[in-house]
C-alpha cells in the first residue's frame, strides 16, 4: 500500500475537519508504519534554493576563518574542516544562525563543465556543459523521481522581471525536456491550491473533472488524426491532459489538507508586482506545498538562467548586472548589496525552514526530514570561473547527512582529493536512497582526479 | 574580474515545449541499419582506439569504455557522430576511412541518438548548396508533409486580444528556443503541463469574460475628497451576446443554442465551421455536465473545451487524410494568415466559408492581396530580418558605457529596423542593398517621412571634467542629429546592416570584438556553410593580453586542433576589426602600454591609472571554402569582403533558402529544389524584389499543398 494511498484512506476514514490536517505528515507516518511500509514512515523532502548573480564564497566563511588561495583556485591539498559551533556566521548568514548545528557551509567543489559567461543554466543543478540547452535530467528531477509526492516536482520562483511567468533554464526532467518554473504568485498558488481555495463548492471540481476527462478524449482523437512525428507534437497535450486528470482526482484525497495549509494572501501576496513580495509569496506557497503533503521534492528560484538576474528596485539595487561588474547602487557599493540581497534570501530560507520546523514528524519535525540544498546558477560569482561553487545545505535528510554546524572546504581543483558538484549530486542521491555514482559530465580538464562517487564526509 | 571568452554558439540550445532532443543528423542518413558491432566496432578499432583508447586519450576522449545506447554517453556519441560525418576525425595526417563505413558509423548513431530531419533551423546548411542549386532542377509535384504547427507566442497573444481584450488573468504560455536566427519551426513545439495548466485557466478567464455582460468598478472620488469609492456598472465589451443569454439564471438553453454557440466560438477561436461529429460530441458534454451542474457551469465548461482543442493552438495543415492535396480552405486562411502576420485575417476566413478559396487560383489571389495591401498583418516580414541579421539583440550584450559618445543600443536596433523597411519600400535590388546600401537613418525612431529624434541626449562636454561626449550621432560621426533621413555615408565609413552600430553590437562580447560569432554568422547565413559545434571538454578562452590586439590574442585558434573550425570563422570575422565593439568606425586599434603603465605612479608609488597606444589597425581576411570560385582569397577591409559577397550568386541563393526556412517554418530538403530555384529566379528577374521573391514562395506548391507520404526528392537522386 503506497504511503499517499494509506494518506487518503487515514484522512477520510476518520473525516478530519479543517485544521487537524496540518498533522498529515504524522498522520501518513502512522498510516505508513501500519502499512508495514518503514522506508515510507520518514519521507524526505528535498528543497533546492537556487539565486542568481554567484555566491560569494566569502559569504560562507565564518568571521576569522582565511581560505588558501591562487588566482581564482583555492589550493589546499586536504579537507579543511571548522565546526561552527564557536564560530560567527557572515552578516550575510546571520539569519541562519538559529541553524547553525543543522549547516553545512560547503566550499571548493568544482564544476569547470559547465562554464559560461554568466549563468550555467541547466548546468548548475545538471553539472553538465551550460549552453547546450537542456542536455540531461537536472538533479531536482533526479531526486523528484526517486522521491516522487502526488506531485513529483514543484518549481517556482522569480524571473528576470517581476512580470516573467516561466523560466525555463534551470531544470529539466531528461534530454530535451526543460521544465518550466512558475513565476507567477497566482499561478503557483491556483495551480496547487486552486481546486480548494475556490470554495467548498464540490461542483466546480466535478466539472473541472468532466472538462479535462472530455479533453483527453478530444485530444487523442486529434492525435490519431495524425502520422509519426506528428503525432508526437500532441503527446505532450496528451499527456498535460491525463496529468492532470490524475492530479485532480489524487489532489481530492488531499482537499483537506490543502485546505488547511493553503497560505491566506491578500491580493498584493498573489498578484505581487515586486520581487522582494514575489519570493515572500513563493517560499509561502512552497513550504505550505512541503506541510499539506503533495510533494517531496521543490525547487525554489530567485532569478537565474541566462542574463535574468533579477531586480530589487524596492532595496534601491536596480541592476544586479550592474553590481557584477562593481558598480555601485544608491550610494551602496556592490559588496553591500550582494550582502543585503544574500541576507533577504537568507531571511526567507529561515522563514522557510522554520515552518517546517513547527511541524512534528516521528520523534522530530518536518525539517529534521528535509534537506535544503542553497546555491546559485552562476557558482561563486557573477562572471563565474566555477573553480569552486559554494553550496549552504540545511537540515540532514532524517540524519542521512552530516550536516551538524559544520564549514568544509574541500581540496581545491584539481587536487587528488577535489570532488565537484556532480559528487555533491551523488551523494544526494545516496542519502535519498537511490545511489548514483556519476551525475552530469565529467570535467575534461581533471583526468588525474577520480570524479566518481559520493563525497564520504558529507554521509551520516 | 575582466575576462575575455571566445563565445561559441552552440547549436542545441533549448527551451522547454520543444518536444524531445533536437538531434542534428546528415541531410539524407542511408538506408539499412547498422548495428553496433558490425560496423561500428571495425571503424572505431581501425580509426579511433588508437588515440581514443586505453593507451591514449587524446583530448580526454575515450571511446572503448563507452556504452552503446547508454543515454549517459549520448553527448559523446553525438559529437563522434558529427566529427565523422563533417571529415573533422580521423586527422588529415591518418589514412581516411572508406566513405561508406564512416556513412554506416554516422547512420548508427543518429539512430541510437534518434533519427529526424534536421530540425533546428541552424541545421538548414546541412544540405549542401550545390545539391539545391547545382543542376535545374526539374518540376513535379511538390509539397510539404502534412503537419500540425504550433502557433507562436505573438500569434497566440494576437488570439487572445480577439477572444478577450483585457480579459482578467489571461497570460502567454509559450516560448520559443533559446536559438539564433530563426526560432519557429513547424517541427519544434509542443505543449507541456504548466503550459497546459495556463491554457486552461486562460479558457476559464476568456469564457468568463465572453459570458459577462457588466462589471462592477470601484471609482475613486476626486482628490480631497472624503467620500468613500463608488461602484459603477460598465458594459463589458468583450461579451459575446449569444453567450451571456445562455448562462442566465434559471435559463436552460436547447441543444440548437449550444450547437450555435460552439460554431460561434469555432469561428472566433479556430476560424472554421464544426462538423456533425464535433457538434454531437460538445452536446454530449453538455448533457454530462448538466448531471454534475447547473447549466451555466455547463455551457461555460462547453465553451472551454472549445478554446481547449488542439486546433486552437496548433495550425492545422493536413491538406486531407491522404495522398497530395490542397490545403482545404480553413486551413488555407489560417496557413496564410499566420504564415505573413499574427493575427487571423478576416477577409480570408470569409471567402474560405462562402467556398471563395477552393482553388489553387483563389489562393494566389488572396496572398497577392495581402502583401500589397498595406492594411493586412505582415508583421513576420520585418521579424524575419531581424531574424536573420539578429541585430536585435544589441540591448541584451552589458557594455560599460563607452568613451566620448552616448551609447544606446536600443536606438541602433531602431535605426536597423528603419533601414531595412527602407530597403523594402524601395523592393529594388534588396539583398545586394541589404548588405551594401550607404544609406542609414541616425538616432531615430517613427516612420520615414514623420521621423523623430529617439535619443534626446546631446552630449557636450562635462563640466568636471571637461570630456566631451558626442550625441548617439556621434558614432556615426556627426555632431547634429540630420534631419534628413536617410543620410547616406561617405564611402568606406559604413555600408549596409552588418556595418550598422546594431549588428556590430549585437555580434560583441561584454568587452570586445566578437570575430568568431561574426565569421559564423558570414559562414552560415550569407556562404551557406557550416561550423561545427564546440567539442565538450573544451572551454575556449582567449588570452586576456591588455597589451596586444584582438586578432593576436585569437592566434591561440591557430592551434591545429582549434582550426580545423576556426578557419571556417575566424578570417570572415576579422575584417570587421574596422569598428570597434561598439560600433565605432576606428583608425587604428588601441592597447595598453604595459611598461607606461608600471611607470604611471603618483610620487607615493600609487598606480594612476593606465596608459594606452595606438597600434596600425590590420582589416584584413580570407574566403576559404565557399563554395563560390570568385569569392575566394584574400580581402582587405570588410568593404571589399561585403561587396564581394553581396554580388555572389550564391550568397544571394543562401539568403532565399533562409526565406524559405522562416515562411515554410521547416529546412529546405531536396525535394525543394525546384521551388528554391524558381523563387531565385523570380527575385533576379524582378530586380531583386522582395515581393516578388516572397510571392513566388508562398504561391509555390510546397507552400499550398501537403502530402502524406514521404516526398521522393523531385529530380534529385543523388
Amino acid at each position: 500500500m503506497s504511503t499517499e494511498t494509506t494518506r487518503r484512506e487515514l484522512l477520510k476514514g476518520v473525516g478530519l475537519g479543517v485544521g487537524s490536517t496540518l498533522l498529515s505528515p504524522i498522520l501518513s507516518q502512522i498510516a505508513a508504519q501500519a502499512a508495514g511500509d518503514a522506508k515510507a514512515a520518514n519521507p524526505k523532502r528535498v528543497v533546492f534554493v537556487v539565486q542568481s548573480n554567484g555566491m560569494s564564497p566569502d559569504h560562507l566563511r565564518p568571521e576569522g576563518v582565511m581560505r588558501s588561495f591562487k588566482g581564482n583556485k583555492p589550493t589546499n591539498a586536504d579537507l579543511v574542516e571548522i565546526s561552527l559551533a564557536d564560530k560567527k556566521l557572515h552578516p550575510a548568514l546571520e539569519s541562519l544562525e538559529p541553524f547553525t548545528k543543522r549547516i553545512a557551509l560547503v566550499q571548493h567543489l568544482s564544476g569547470r563543465v559547465a562554464l559560461s559567461d554568466h549563468s550555467a543554466n541547466h548546468g548548475c543543478l545538471g553539472a553538465c556543459p551550460a549552453n547546450k540547452g537542456p542536455i540531461a535530467q537536472t538533479i531536482d528531477h533526479a531526486i523528484a523521481e526517486a522521491n516522487p509526492g502526488v506531485i513529483p516536482h514543484i518549481a517556482i520562483g522569480l524571473g528576470g522581471n517581476p512580470g516573467t511567468i516561466m523560466n525555463y533554464r534551470l531544470s529539466a526532467s531528461g534530454p530535451g525536456q526543460a521544465t518550466p518554473i512558475i513565476c507567477s504568485p497566482e499561478l503557483a498558488f491556483k495551480s496547487l491550491f486552486g481546486s480548494v481555495a475556490e470554495g467548498a463548492n464540490g461542483k466546480n471540481f466535478d466539472q473541472t473533472a468532466n472538462l479535462l476527462d472530455f479533453m483527453t478524449d478530444d485530444v487523442k482523437r486529434a492525435r490519431n488524426a495524425l502520422k509519426g512525428d506528428e503525432r508526437e507534437k500532441l503527446d505532450g497535450y496528451l499527456a498535460a491532459f491525463e496529468a492532470l486528470h490524475k492530479r485532480q482526482t489524487e489532489l481530492a484525497g488531499l482537499r483537506e489538507s490543502l485546505a488547511a495549509n493553503a497560505p491566506k494572501f491578500d491580493k498584493n501576496q498573489l498578484r505581487p508586482t515586486i520581487s522582494t513580495t514575489i519570493l515572500e509569496s513563493q517560499f509561502e506557497i512552497g513550504a505550505a506545498a512541503l506541510i499539506s503533503g503533495v510533494t517531496n521534492t521543490l525547487l525554489l528560484t530567485s532569478g537565474g538562467g541566462g542574463q535574468a538576474f533579477g531586480e530589487f528596485p524596492e532595496l534601491g539595487i536596480n541592476g544586479l548586472h550592474g553590481i557584477g561588474h562593481g558598480a555601485a547602487q544608491n550610494g551602496k557599493t556592490a559588496q553591500e548589496c550582494f550582502t543585503e540581497l544574500r541576507q533577504l534570501h537568507t531571511k526567507l530560507i529561515a522563514g522557510f525552514a522554520k515552518k517546517l520546523d513547527a511541524i512534528k514528524e516521528g520523534n522530530g519535525t518536518l525539517l529534521d526530514n528535509t534537506a535544503i540544498i542553497y546555491i546559485s546558477d552562476s557558482g561563486e560569482q557573477h562572471h563565474p570561473s566555477l573553480y569552486e561553487w559554494p553550496i549552504v545545505v540545511i537540515g540532514n535528510l532524517g540524519g542521512k547527512l552530516k550536516t551538524d554546524g559544520r564549514y568544509l572546504e574541500f581540496p581545491g581543483y584539481g587536487q587528488k582529493k577535489h570532488r565537484t558538484t556532480a559528487n555533491f549530486f551523488c551523494t544526494l542521491l545516496h542519502a535519498i536512497g537511490k545511489p548514483r555514482d556519476s551525475f552530469g559530465v565529467p570535467d575534461m580538464g581533471m583526468k588525474d582526479v577520480d570524479q566518481t562517487g559520493a563525497i564520504a564526509e558529507l554521509l551520516a | 574580474m575582466k575576462r575575455t571568452k571566445l563565445c561559441f554558439v552552440v547549436v542545441w540550445v533549448l527551451g522547454a515545449g520543444v518536444m524531445g532532443w533536437p538531434r542534428p543528423v546528415v541531410a539524407e542518413p542511408p538506408k539499412g541499419e547498422a548495428t553496433f558491432e558490425k560496423s561500428v566496432t571495425p571503424f572505431l578499432t581501425t580509426h579511433c582506439i588508437k588515440c581514443h583508447g586505453p593507451e591514449k586519450q587524446a583530448g580526454d576522449v575515450r571511446l572503448d569504455t563507452l556504452t552503446p545506447g547508454d543515454p549517459k554517453s549520448a553527448a559523446v556519441w553525438a559529437q563522434v557522430r558529427d566529427q565523422i560525418r563533417d571529415g573533422l576525425m580521423p586527422p588529415a595526417k591518418l589514412p581516411k576511412p572508406n566513405a561508406i563505413d564512416a556513412r554506416a558509423v554516422v547512420a548508427w548513431a543518429t539512430a541510437t541518438l534518434g533519427a529526424r530531419p534536421a530540425r533546428l533551423p541552424n541545421q538548414g546548411n546541412l544540405i549542401p548548396h550545390e545539391l539545391l542549386f547545382g543542376t535545374p532542377a526539374p518540376a513535379g509535384d511538390s509539397a510539404s508533409p502534412a503537419r500540425i504547427w504550433r502557433i507562436s507566442p505573438a500569434a497566440y497573444s494576437s488570439l487572445l486580444l480577439r477572444l478577450a481584450k483585457d480579459a482578467p488573468g489571461v497570460s502567454q504560455p509559450f516560448t520559443l528556443v533559446d536559438e539564433r536566427g530563426i526560432r519557429d519551426f513547424a517541427g519544434l513545439y509542443g505543449a507541456d503541463i504548466p503550459s497546459t495548466e495556463i491554457l486552461i485557466r486562460n479558457a476559464i478567464a476568456i469564457v468568463e469574460a465572453q459570458t459577462t455582460a457588466e462589471y462592477t468598478v470601484l471609482v475613486k472620488p476626486p482628490k480631497g475628497s472624503t467620500e468613500p469609492a463608488k461602484p459603477e456598472q460598465r458594459k463589458n465589451q468583450t461579451a459575446v451576446q449569444e453567450f451571456v443569454k445562455l448562462v442566465q439564471p434559471g435559463v436552460k438553453p436547447t441543444a440548437m443554442q449550444i450547437e450555435s454557440a460552439v460554431r460561434t466560438q469555432f469561428r472566433m477561436a479556430i476560424g472554421r465551421v464544426p462538423d456533425a461529429e464535433d457538434v454531437a460530441r460538445y452536446l454530449a458534454l453538455y448533457e454530462k455536465c448538466l448531471k454534475d451542474g447547473d447549466a451555466p457551469s455547463a455551457v461555460k465548461a462547453v465553451l472551454q473545451a472549445v478554446l481547449l482543442k488542439s486546433e486552437v493552438i496548433f495550425r492545422n495543415e493536413m491538406g486531407g487524410s491522404n495522398g497530395r492535396q490542397l490545403l482545404p480552405p480553413s486551413e488555407l486562411a489560417r496557413t496564410i494568415s499566420l504564415t505573413l502576420g499574427n493575427r487571423l485575417d478576416n477577409a480570408l476566413l470569409t471567402a474560405a466559408e462562402k467556398g471563395q478559396l477552393q482553388t489553387k487560383e483563389q489562393a494566389i489571389a488572396q496572398i497577392q492581396r495581402m502583401l500589397n495591401d498595406p492594411k493586412s498583418d505582415r508583421s513576420r516580414i520585418p521579424h524575419f530580418f531581424r531574424e536573420y541579421f539578429e541585430y536585435h539583440t544589441a540591448d541584451d550584450v552589458f557594455k560599460d558605457k563607452p568613451m566620448g559618445v552616448i551609447y544606446s543600443p536600443r536606438t541602433h536596433i531602431n535605426e536597423t529596423d528603419l533601414l531595412i523597411a527602407h530597403v523594402l519600400k524601395q523592393d529594388r535590388d534588396v539583398f545586394r542593398q541589404l548588405l551594401t546600401t550607404p544609406l542609414t537613418f541616425v538616432n531615430a525612431r517613427g516612420f520615414e517621412g514623420k521621423l523623430v529624434r529617439s535619443e534626446a541626449k546631446m552630449g557636450g562636454t562635462d563640466k568636471k571634467t571637461g570630456k566631451f561626449t558626442l550625441g548617439i550621432e556621434g558614432i556615426y560621426g556627426f555632431e547634429k542629429w540630420p534631419e534628413a533621413q536617410p543620410v547616406e555615408m561617405p564611402p568606406d565609413t559604413r555600408m549596409g546592416v552588418l556595418m550598422q552600430p546594431s549588428w556590430l553590437i549585437a555580434w560583441s562580447t561584454n568587452f570586445d570584438n566578437d570575430p568568431v560569432r561574426r565569421g559564423r554568422w558570414v559562414r552560415e547565413r550569407l556562404l551557406g556553410g557550416t561550423v561545427p559545434d564546440l567539442p565538450i571538454g573544451v572551454t575556449a578562452q582567449v588570452p586576456d593580453d591588455p597589451d596586444h590586439t584582438f586578432r593576436s590574442r585569437l592566434e591561440v585558434t591557430r592551434a591545429a586542433e582549434c582550426w580545423k573550425c576556426h578557419q571556417k570563422m575566424d578570417e570572415l570575422g576579422l575584417p570587421f576589426e574596422q569598428f570597434d565593439h561598439y560600433g565605432l568606425l576606428r583608425k587604428t586599434e588601441r592597447v595598453e602600454d604595459l611598461e607606461a603603465t608600471a611607470k604611471n605612479v603618483d610620487s607615493k608609488g600609487k598606480p594612476k591609472g593606465k596608459v594606452y597606444r595606438e597600434v596600425p589597425l590590420n582589416t584584413s581576411g580570407v574566403i576559404v571554402d565557399s563554395g563560390d570560385p570568385k569569392l575566394e582569397g584574400p580581402v582587405n577591409s570588410p568593404y571589399e569582403m561585403i561587396r564581394k559577397i553581396a554580388n555572389s550568386d550564391r550568397a544571394r541563393q543562401v539568403f532565399v533558402r533562409h526565406v524559405f526556412r522562416y515562411f515554410l517554418g521547416r529546412n529546405e530538403s531536396l525535394a525543394d529544389a525546384r521551388t528554391l530555384q524558381d523563387a531565385d529566379a523570380a527575385f533576379v528577374k524582378s530586380g531583386g524584389s522582395f515581393n516578388a521573391l516572397l510571392t513566388s514562395l508562398l504561391t509555390s506548391d510546397a507552400f499550398l499543398y501537403r502530402t502524406h507520404q514521404n516526398t521522393t526528392p523531385a529530380g534529385a537522386s543523388k
